[in-house]
């Protein structure tokens, strides 16, 4: 057996779960438009996919043990590539999409094979301080810039190509997740010594969580830089990363399902707490605080906790 | 180019970067005790800033003793924040992390609520300028430079000497040993915490009349804490101080040749350069 090599699901492994999941979150965003055409649900509906997009890679990375601080930057990237593209080189947004998500993938290479070096404590500021060179680096040199004129106009078509981007990443995603590769992560992340002795050659599998999930950001920031129309580097700050990294822990890292939880709860909850401005960070601050003391797993993980404590309690019962 | 000017610069960077390898010792002090990365560290430097404008600008008690009741009052703070939360969460570094996050949101919120959004002007305590060997210095940063190297000192002597100084240096060492020994954990994990902040909170009171204080203010120190500690390797208080100096030099003739702008990325330039060579900073452990 090689346990480095090949995507086959392994054998006697269900598929039903995650199949159903699919369905049901491509049944939900199908139903959504059919439910309401008004502009301001359908926006935060599109944000919520965008999110997800971003999320559910980031969770790929951290799938492997490692929380990537740069993975907004990827996003920013594959932004300003499409950006360019559209408006200085003059191709078709069509185009400009897929060459931006692989030149996001491809300067991960690099700034992942650099910084997968380390772990732990130093990952997180070493990929924190690349976050940084290159928000600076669009700062500097891009102060404002267009995305490109809209080949989507109303809110209804930007969110039904959002839905589509988003549907086959979470199809490739989830496919990955109950294949080898999802089963060699999961091996990584309880122990990465042990895997290595096993014959699991972790770099290559931590660096290709890396590319994938940078590719998957490069495609959601294509999509941001053509719906948003200006980019800014604060777009791609620690503001927006720190917000991805909640998303994804409060819905929980467990399971690809997780950070579909936990964007979608606490991007509702955010419009909700809209109005109470400063108060609304206070809350999500404690939220978060209060998540990592107490279900440091996440929401995912709730329900199988609370019944193995109820049986636990049955079974201690006179 | 003269030497005069050549030395002026890398005066101007060591003035400031003093300051920055207090925030990074706090940092640093604390991840070596209990292996937590307190993101919200700015947090606490923001908290001293705003001590200082209440205590000095407002109530106008003296300068110094401003500093010393902003030390106490943050240092507090950090011991509040290390029973309340961070106690749970020792040695768990990616939970601590992902916690502290919230932290630096609830406290930058709370700081935004309370104190308002706009800037708040800090008097300067000390006016003039000195020259001596062709060299100009303005003797409020000449006072902020000195204060800090005077407590980095102080926390020098106090970790080499004290006897809760000591029991923090084994504990970093390996803390069940040092339980073995006798050591209170719970206790110097608190105190530890709480020095931690103390010194971010030194920092911020010796920063405001600088700059001005606002909710926002912590999120420029604690970067550059954060690339002096890659550059020195976590964990290790000499390492923060190469840290700082290498730091302040490249950033004090950096700002001879272009803007600030720039000079920001050149201090990341050198994060990156130092980890290809050494990849858990030049004096970090194996």
């Amino acid at each position: 057996m090689e346990p480095s090599r090949g995507l086959s699901a392994p054998p006697g492994r269900a598929l039903g779960a995650p199949i159903a999941g699919l369905a049901l979150l491509a049944a939900g965003v199908v139903a959504l438009p059919q439910l309401t055409r008004d502009s301001y649900y359908l926006d935060v509906a599109t944000t919520i996919l965008m999110n997800l997009a971003l999320t559910m890679s980031l969770r790929l990375q951290v799938s492997t043990g490692q929380l990537n601080m740069a993975h907004i930057s990827f996003m920013g990237i594959g932004a300003y590539a499409s950006a360019l593209l559209v408006t200085r080189v003059g191709i078709s947004f069509w185009a400009a999409l897929p060459i931006a998500a692989v030149v996001a993938a491809l300067l991960a290479f690099p700034i992942g094979g650099l910084a997968l070096r380390v772990t732990g404590p130093y990952y997180f500021l070493i990929t924190f301080a690349f976050s940084e060179v290159v928000r600076l680096f669009f700062n500097n040199f891009f102060v404002d810039l267009f995305g490109g004129p809209l080949t989507f106009t109303t809110k209804l078509e930007l969110y039904t190509l959002m839905a589509a981007l988003l549907l086959v990443t979470a199809a490739v995603l989830v496919r990955l997740e109950h294949s080898r590769f999802g089963l060699v992560a999961s091996a990584i992340r309880q122990g990465d010594l042990l895997a290595e002795t096993l014959g699991v050659n972790v770099f290559r599998y931590k660096l290709t969580a890396y590319v994938v999930g940078s590719l998957v950001a490069g495609v959601a920031g294509a999509f941001f830089a053509h719906s948003h129309q200006v980019l800014h580097s604060s777009d791609f700050g620690l503001e927006p990363m720190v917000l991805l990294v909640v998303f994804t822990v409060i819905g929980g890292t467990g399971s690809v399902w997780g950070p579909v939880a936990g964007t979608v709860l606490m991007t509702i909850a955010g419009e909700l707490l809209r109005e109470l401005h400063h108060y609304e960070s206070l809350v999500f601050g404690v939220v978060l605080i209060l998540t990592m003391l107490w279900a440091p797993d996440g929401l995912v993980a709730l329900p199988g906790k609370l019944a193995r404590r109820r049986r636990v309690g049955v079974s201690l019962a006179p | 180019m003269s030497i005069d000017l050549l030395v002026q610069a890398l005066l101007n960077g060591f003035g400031l970067a003093m300051v920055y390898v207090l925030v990074a010792l706090g940092l640093t002090l604390i991840f070596s005790i209990l292996e937590i990365i307190n993101f919200a560290h700015g947090e606490f430097y923001m908290l001293g800033g705003y001590v200082t404008y209440y205590v000095f600008a407002v109530f106008g008690l003296n300068y110094f003793a401003t500093l010393g009741f902003a030390i106490l009052a943050v240092g507090l703070a950090g011991v509040v924040a290390e029973r309340l939360i961070f106690r749970y969460l020792r040695g768990k570094t990616l939970n601590a992390f992902i916690v502290s996050l919230g932290l630096l949101w609830v406290m930058q919120a709370s700081a935004q609520l309370s104190f308002g959004v706009l800037d708040k002007p800090v008097p300067s305590a000390f006016s003039g300028i000195v020259r001596a060997f062709g060299l100009v210095i303005s003797v409020e940063r000449l006072v902020v430079s000195l204060s800090a190297i005077v407590l980095i000192a102080a926390l020098y002597l106090f970790l080499r000497w004290s006897r809760p100084g000591r029991a923090m240096r084994a504990m970093a060492q390996d803390a069940d040993a040092a339980a073995l020994q006798g050591v209170d954990i719970e206790l110097v994990s608190a105190l530890g915490f709480g020095i931690g902040c103390a010194l971010a909170g030194g920092a911020g009171g010796l920063l405001a009349p600088v700059f001005a204080v606002s909710p926002a203010m912590g999120a420029l120190p604690v970067v550059k804490a954060f690339i002096i500690i890659i550059i020195g390797g976590m964990g290790s208080l000499p390492g923060a101080v190469v840290g700082g100096l290498l730091l302040g030099s490249v950033e004090g003739l950096g700002s001879l040749f272009m803007g600030s702008a720039a000079v920001n990325v050149l201090g990341f330039l050198v994060v990156i350069l130092v980890l290809l060579v050494r990849p858990r900073g030049l004096f970090g452990g194996a």
